[in-house]
């Protein structure tokens, strides 16, 4: 178990910079997701944290040891690769053990640490195969019985679950978080799904284009994204944009737009009147009837039960908005539709910086 | 129902009844009937025309003599000297030549799958000498290492490994060993063509893994590289020697068996009798040997890194 810091971690290749200073504290026993769209540089930064490629400049710590100039082998670390990365010719008990059989460490302590590891992930009955007769499922728990049987202060998983159907993943990802909370290790995920992103993590890094877009916790990633792009790669349906214009009304601040006049209430000071994005989570919508006071008034464009609740596109004011209602929402292509919004629950971004405005 | 149906259109279209075949499981077989009988006449045929010359006396300077002779042949084969010598001779040159080549191969496979700038030109380089029909590169060398023009010669002595120029294949002592070099020469890159694509397959993972799992690069070698080539390397390997015991054509130009024999291999030998002596029984005989050897090597190979992956 150990902390795990990077300081202004940069990575250019030639005249290609990937990684533009990189920051991050990690705590003892957290467990941070690199998040982010393919190219941004979250792999290599995994990468880089594991000694497999090496930094242009900054500074890498992990459990208060610089490890910046050692090899992978002496960082105490363990990873989990998105394609398993078991050894063919290997049988599973050998693969799990191969990390200690390499640090030297005797047959009997080996056997008894695999044991322990595969009665953990339930991989005992596998242990003479080869990885070639197991099923994605199991090799998957093969790689990560690899990785905890050596007890390292960091664990590191490259997008371990993109290779599993969705059942599957689901399963595994439930799996990962139990075997994270039973072993309390520091773990570093990289990932493109942002669920497993919610699901899993302690503090969730943004990346794109090699910059962290921003570093929090799941909950204020969700409900205060930093900018534009962070709000809109994380949720599903995205979060919605609408266009409209800061003002003053009689009671405080309010967004408006074509069909739309949001109350956003009164101690906002710092604001100012200007033009603004509005963004809405999809289930922050709800719908009224006949209700003059709504704050939005569109027409039905798009209904979508889903089975659990219904995606509901409308056509508010020329602009359109996706909302997530309840299963038995009976309203068809045409009709009026009304919403409310709370207004707390609403995030204002710059159109020109595209950064979340704060108030 | 539908069968019946079937029946009854059968006498109206000509093709129906090609339609119920296609029903039933000897369609494969009728499809595959225009490629099996172009194979056998192509492959089974002289093969077996092989065979039934090595029975038979077939000389064009005495066609009295033509006739069938049963295993004749082979017996005298078992006391003609020449063959054990060749058999000899066959063994070495085949086995050095693999050894060297793969050894060659191995490292150019190596040095361009790194991605360096420049590799690709390399690539292109390195293979140069296969592209070179044997005769040609027979020919090449034959004048690189003559013993009175010879530019190796030259350097050698000038750089004072040798006193004077030397007849490398007119030696019986190093004859065989500078065919080997040469043939190595003309054959690495053929492995390293295989190998390099062998390597290209090994996921990159599995390298990584091991660094993580404190792998230093001989295990990495031992216990990913060459498992992971293992197929490439069985198959390159059977295909080398197939084609090594059954080209005569470096020797041929280099050496003609000569001096005394020295070079002399299986395939120059029968060669060697049916078009220079006209005895193409014997010639037959000594190549129906070939091909067991081959079969029997191919077979014990094969089954040999079979039981070796397990």
């Amino acid at each position: 178990m150990a902390t795990l810091s990077l300081k202004d971690v940069r990575k250019s290749y030639g005249s290609v910079q990937v990684l533009h200073g990189i920051d991050i504290e990690l705590e003892d026993g957290g467990f941070l997701v690199l998040l982010g769209p393919s190219g941004c540089g979250k792999s290599t930064l995994l990468n880089i944290i594991a000694g497999l490629d090496e930094t242009s400049s900054g500074d890498i710590v992990i459990g208060g040891r610089s490890v910046s100039n050692l090899p992978p082998k002496d960082r105490n670390i363990a990873m989990v690769f998105q394609s398993y990365a078991l050894y063919p010719t290997m049988s599973v008990e050998r693969n799990i053990g191969f990390g200690l059989e390499m640090r030297g460490t005797s047959v009997d302590r080996r056997r008894e640490a695999v044991a322990r590891a595969a009665d953990m992930l339930q991989v005992t009955h596998l242990l003479d195969r080869k990885p070639a007769n197991l099923s994605g499922g199991q090799r998957q728990r093969v790689a990560m019985g690899r990785a905890i049987v050596r007890d390292p202060d960091l664990f590191l998983f490259d997008e371990p679950l993109s290779n599993l159907d969705a059942k599957l993943r689901v399963e595994m990802r439930t799996e990962i978080k139990r075997l994270h909370e039973r072993l309390g290790t520091s773990i570093v995920y990289v990932t493109h799904d942002q669920i497993e992103a919610m699901t899993l993590a302690t503090k969730v890094a943004v990346m794109k284009g090699g910059y962290i877009q921003q570093l929090a916790d799941p909950r204020t990633i969700y409900e205060r994204p930093a900018n534009m792009f962070v709000a809109g790669f994380i949720g599903s349906p995205a979060m919605n944009f609408l266009r409209g214009r800061l003002g003053r009304g009689k009671s405080g601040w309010q967004f408006m737009a074509k069909d739309i006049c949001l109350n956003l209430g009164r101690s906002k000071e710092k604001l100012e009147e200007q033009e603004v994005i509005l963004g809405v989570r999809p289930e922050e919508f709800k719908v009224v009837h006949h209700d003059i006071a709504a704050a939005f008034h569109g027409k039905i464009d798009v209904v979508e039960p889903t089975g659990p609740d219904t995606m509901l596109t409308s056509l508010i004011g020329g602009q359109s908005v996706i909302a997530r209602v309840g299963p038995r929402f009976a309203g068809r292509y045409g009709d009026d539709v009304s919403f409310t919004v709370d207004p707390t629950s609403v995030n204002l971004f710059d159109p020109q910086t595209k950064l979340r405005i704060t108030w | 129902m539908r069968r019946v149906s079937m029946t009854s259109n059968s006498r109206r279209h000509p093709f129906s009844s090609l339609g119920e075949i296609s029903e039933t499981r000897y369609w494969v077989y009728l499809l595959l009937l225009p490629s099996l009988l172009l194979l056998f006449l192509v492959v089974a045929y002289p093969t077996i025309y092989g065979f039934v010359i090595s029975v038979r006396e077939m000389r064009l300077t005495r066609p009295g003599l033509n006739g069938w002779v049963g295993m004749k042949h082979y017996i005298s084969m078992m006391s003609d000297r020449v063959f054990w010598i060749s058999l000899k001779n066959t063994a070495i040159w085949v086995a050095a030549a693999v050894m060297i080549e793969m050894t060659l191969g191995f490292i150019a496979a190596v040095a361009l799958n790194r991605n360096l700038p420049g590799t690709r030109l390399f690539g292109v380089l390195i293979l140069l000498p296969y592209f070179l029909p044997n005769v040609v590169a027979g020919h090449m060398w034959a004048l690189l290492l003559d013993p009175r023009l010879g530019v190796i010669n030259d350097i050698l002595v000038r750089l004072g490994f040798l006193s004077s120029y030397k007849a490398w294949f007119a030696d019986p002592n190093t004859a065989l060993a500078a065919t080997i070099l040469v043939e190595a020469w003309h054959g690495f890159p053929f492995f390293a063509l295989l190998f390099l694509a062998g390597l290209k397959g090994i996921p990159e993972d599995l390298y990584k893994a091991a660094a993580v799992d404190g792998a230093g690069s001989f295990t990495k070698f031992k216990l990913i590289t060459v498992p992971m080539l293992k197929t490439v390397i069985t198959a390159a390997v059977i295909l080398r020697v197939i084609s090594l015991v059954n080209s005569p054509d470096l020797l041929l130009v280099l050496t003609g068996g000569g001096p005394g024999n020295s070079t002399q291999v299986l395939s120059l030998y029968a060669f060697q009798t049916a078009y220079r002596d006209f005895n193409f029984g014997y010639a037959g005989a000594l190549s129906v040997v070939m091909f067991f050897i081959l079969m029997v090597f191919a077979t014990i190979y094969i089954r040999l890194s079979r039981i070796t992956k397990e």
